[in-house]
């Protein structure tokens, strides 16, 4: 600040506005940052002392069969939580492009719903759904008569994963097809007319009217359901364990278990730095991208 | 020109997800109801029996996980709705040396999930004989809804004319008097819906309870909720009792209150 | 009561020079309008006297007192907003009261000023209502009641009618004016519209570009203005402006001085009206306004006048003119500097 400020203007009184909120934020959030990356750098029980392993941990992520897996996995769930949500939004968006729509606040209000669900509760409810027996799904399927397809959903070696990755779809499509409904009707109608005049059918409209226009929405449905695939821990906790064996293990599970069960807190605490900086460069992607698109 | 198959579409489209969303729920609620004691079975309707919902309050002690997350969940919006204005107020009003750096940190603290932090917390509370509290549950949270908070009044506060704010000034009103009797009246539709989201953020937390609480009588709603599906896989309806407890003080608010999460969901909040 | 100065006051904001050594001071008492195009430092200036902008450099003064660093509560000043500034969650009654709140004034005594302040202004019906209730004149009047209440050495008021339809302006104006008097409260008053200037100020102060252009009474600004830009910007229609060559009249100044003129210095031709000239030129355009009719005439390709005719013309657009003008009426300038040449009299008025 090299300018004088005006007289009677509130500058330095603005740090003593900052300070509670700030001290709270920096020795909850931002220290155990710290603290965490201090801490990946041992290889530590919880209990005895720990020794120093330096980037050890971090190596053993891109090592480790089973690290390696769960980071795989995280990057599944993105496609289940973020890329498909997304898709079904953008169906929407492309069929409601130039509608008018009655009753979109009642639409809205069911299909933001599961949103607001403890992640828990939509666990337990869609472990109830899968169950082999007894659960909506198969007990649906026998009902009319594929009874041969019903499985085990949660149990089976490879179809865990996608049934998690199912849940979460559910958890987020409300998410994506509110926010692109709403910029969708922002779009102004003169594109269209002008595309239509250009001779542009429904697919060139979508192309290049609508998905330009959504951009924003995009970018903030794709920070926002991307971090919630990589940071996924209660629906695998709840519905499958991280099992059968390792199918459906995930980062933020390997944290738990490596922390509080297993007692490597070393590796848990590489882990969570991990999940923090794909996260944090993961939105810095979205963000860059969807600026260098506006700027075309 | 309105298409008429376009809008059979987009009605179809919606109704069909929108059905897809409730059919899980509507089952829930279903089982819930179920006759207790029966075979399994989600979403099949026998009759309206509410002797789940009294079982799993008493015996299943959903009445205490309750209780637990009130307290939490209240103390963490008292304490980061205060914070997160104060906060905001600096950066959204006034101009200081570091205000870019030390907003840009909040920013940063916004993306920090509490899956990275999570086991240094619990080390270092245990150390000071914090776990097991409500202290363990309160402080961790408000540290990560005041970096939203902070971001959310912020763009609040720069939305104000700022010759408001000079009137004020000239008028000799201090700053405080400024936010609290100028500024922040005109900003109620803004603070209820950090109230509201933080609070959605807050009793639906699950990890930092599983982490810090060991004590069942500290539990909160989430927790209690997946020690009690751990001791009763078998039993739908009491499950789906316990569920339907546990998420319908976050579902009533949000009935009553839905524009307000949406907007604010809306509005990138990159919490959730 | 208190005397406002500025002295060589300068601001600058980063490279951007907003105001340029301004020294200019208002008596006590007196209204002093500060004029001038967007972007000339008007409201810049106001608002360093009010103490919302720091000063670059120069001093600024009340009363006897420099308020450079002095915080605004502390200057006695109360200001009108363009936007009015009103608190919106306040009723009209908290609205006026706020400041004498903060001042820890005894409630009956806020009660007793902000009842004389609303009765003066006919806000006594609207106390109990919100700004979001009131018109948007209710509105203004409830932000010069704000300042009013305060009972401050000066007024400033920063474009308070251009947010008012043009006939609530005009009636407003007055009002003002009539108001000030009353009181007889120091005034600093700024406004883009000349015919506001004019017609309320006892001083106006001309600014262009951070620079002050000129400053006198409305008279001296429309009869002697000092240069090119106060003479073309006081009045509506506008002077105009034509290089003395061009009219082929001997004025005895050197052909390229600019020569202004009037549309009521400038008439149709009539035999023994001792107008200088005739001038032939061909009708532009026509704007019979009733009382009077302006002419667009245009004199070859560089030079257009417009004439004042009384009542209603015959010319139409197209017509061929002839037309002269007043001498005592022109003015003229230096085509370089734009600065006013001291007239050559003919003759004694």
């Amino acid at each position: 600040m090299t300018a004088l400020a005006p007289p009677g203007e509130p500058r330095r009184i603005a740090y003593l506005y900052l300070l509670p909120g700030l001290v709270i934020f920096g020795a909850f959030v931002l220290a155990p940052l710290a603290h965490s990356a201090w801490l990946s750098l041992f290889s530590w029980d919880g209990v005895t002392p720990g020794a120093w392993t330096g980037l050890d941990n971090y190596q053993a992520i891109v090592s480790d069969p089973r690290l390696r897996a769960a980071f795989l996995h995280a990057f599944v769930l993105v496609g289940f939580y973020a890329v498909l949500p997304i898709a079904i939004g953008l169906l929407l968006a492309a069929a409601m492009a130039r509608t008018r729509v009655r009753g979109l606040a009642l639409f809205r209000t069911v299909l933001f719903l599961p949103q607001v669900i403890a992640l828990v509760v939509v666990a337990v409810m869609w472990r109830m759904i899968y169950a082999p027996d007894g659960g909506l799904i198969n007990e649906g399927l026998r009902a009319i008569g594929l009874g041969g397809l019903a499985q085990n959903w949660l149990g089976s070696f490879s179809l865990a994963l996608p049934s998690v990755g199912l849940i979460g779809t559910w958890v987020m499509y409300g998410l994506a097809m509110v926010l692109f409904t709403a910029g969708v009707q922002k779009i102004s109608p003169s594109l269209y007319d002008a595309a239509r005049m250009d001779g542009a059918g429904p697919v060139r409209e979508f192309f290049a009217v609508t998905l330009p226009g959504l951009r924003n929405e995009i970018a903030v449905a794709l920070t926002l359901t991307t971090i919630q695939a990589l940071r996924s821990f209660d629906l695998v906790y709840i519905t499958t364990g991280g099992g059968p064996g390792d199918s459906t293990s995930v980062p933020a599970f390997e944290v738990y278990n490596r922390a509080f069960r297993g007692g490597d807190v070393g590796a848990a605490s590489a882990i969570g730095v991990c999940i923090a900086a794909l996260i944090f460069v993961l939105t810095l992607l979205i963000n860059r991208i969807a600026e260098r698109e506006a700027a075309r | 020109m309105i298409d008429r198959r376009e809008q059979a579409l987009t009605y179809l489209l919606l109704g069909v997800f929108s059905l897809i969303a409730l059919v899980p729920i509507a089952g829930i609620l279903l089982t819930a109801l179920q006759a207790p004691g029966e075979v399994a079975s989600f979403g099949a309707f026998n009759g309206v029996h509410l002797e789940n919902f009294a079982t799993a309050w008493d015996e299943g002690n959903f009445s205490q996980y309750l209780r637990s997350s009130v307290i939490v969940g209240v103390s963490v919006v008292v304490l980061s709705t205060l914070l997160s204005i104060l906060a905001g107020y600096a950066f959204g009003m006034m101009r200081f040396r570091g205000d870019q750096a030390l907003f840009y940190l909040f920013l940063l603290g916004l993306m920090v999930p509490l899956e990275s932090t999570v086991v240094p917390l619990y080390y270092d509370l245990r150390d000071l004989g914090l776990t097991d509290t409500y202290a363990a549950l309160i402080f961790p949270q408000v540290g990560v809804s005041v970096a939203f908070g902070t971001f959310w009044m912020r763009a609040f506060f720069r939305s104000v004319p700022r010759s408001l704010v000079e009137a004020a000034r000239l008028d000799g009103s201090s700053s405080w008097s400024t936010l609290w009797r100028v500024v922040l009246p005109v900003g109620r539709p803004a603070v209820l819906t950090m109230m509201v989201l933080v609070f959605m953020w807050t009793w639906n937390e699950f990890l930092l309870a599983l982490v810090m609480v060991s004590d069942e009588s500290l539990r909160t709603a989430p927790l209690g909720l997946a020690f009690f599906s751990g001791r009763n896989t078998t039993d739908f309806a009491l499950l789906a009792a316990g569920s339907v407890i546990v998420a319908t003080p976050v579902v009533v608010l949000y009935v009553f209150l839905q524009r307000h999460f949406i907007r604010g969901m809306l509005s990138g909040a990159v919490k959730g | 009561m208190a005397s406002v100065s500025f002295e060589s006051v300068s601001k600058r904001f980063d490279a951007v020079e907003a105001v340029r050594e301004l020294t200019l001071a208002a008596a006590d008492g007196e209204f002093l309008v500060l004029v001038g195009p967007s972007g000339s430092g008007k409201t810049t200036a106001l608002r360093m006297l009010a103490g919302l902008e720091s000063v670059s450099e120069g001093e600024i003064r009340i009363g006897e007192r420099v308020v450079n660093r002095v915080a605004p509560r502390a200057r006695d000043i109360a200001m009108v907003f363009q936007d009015y500034a009103l608190y919106p969650q306040m009723t009209v009654y908290d609205n006026l009261a706020f400041a004498l709140r903060r001042r820890k004034t005894p409630k009956e005594r806020i009660d007793e000023q902000v009842r004389r302040a609303a009765a003066a202004l006919e806000l006594d019906e609207l106390l109990e209502r919100k700004p979001g209730q009131l018109s948007g004149g209710q509105q203004q009047r409830v932000a010069l009641g704000r300042a009013l209440v305060r009972d401050p050495q000066v007024f400033l008021m920063d474009e308070p009618l251009s947010n008012l339809d043009a006939k609530l302006r005009v009636q407003t104006r007055g009002e003002i004016k009539r108001l000030q008097k009353e009181i007889g409260t120091t005034t600093v008053y700024v406004t883009h519209d000349q015919v506001e200037a004019m017609t309320m100020g006892d001083r106006i102060a001309v600014m262009n570009h951070g620079r002050l252009e000129q400053v006198g009474t409305p008279a001296e600004l429309y009869d002697e203005p000092a240069n090119v830009f106060v003479a073309g910007f006081v009045g509506s229609p506008g002077m105009s402006f034509v290089p003395a060559a061009a009219l082929g009249l001997d004025l005895g100044v050197p052909g390229e001085t600019i020569v202004g003129v009037r549309p009521e210095h400038a008439r149709t031709w009539a035999e023994g009206d001792s107008l200088l000239g005739p001038l032939d030129g061909q009708a532009q355009y026509v704007e019979a306004l009733g009382r009077e009719t302006f002419i667009g005439v245009r004199h070859d390709d560089e030079t257009r006048l417009v004439l004042c005719v009384e009542g209603r013309s015959a010319v139409q657009p197209g017509d061929s003119v002839t037309y002269g003008l007043v001498r005592e009426g022109l003015r003229f300038f230096d085509p370089d500097s734009g600065h006013a040449r001291r007239r050559v009299r003919s003759r004694p008025c």
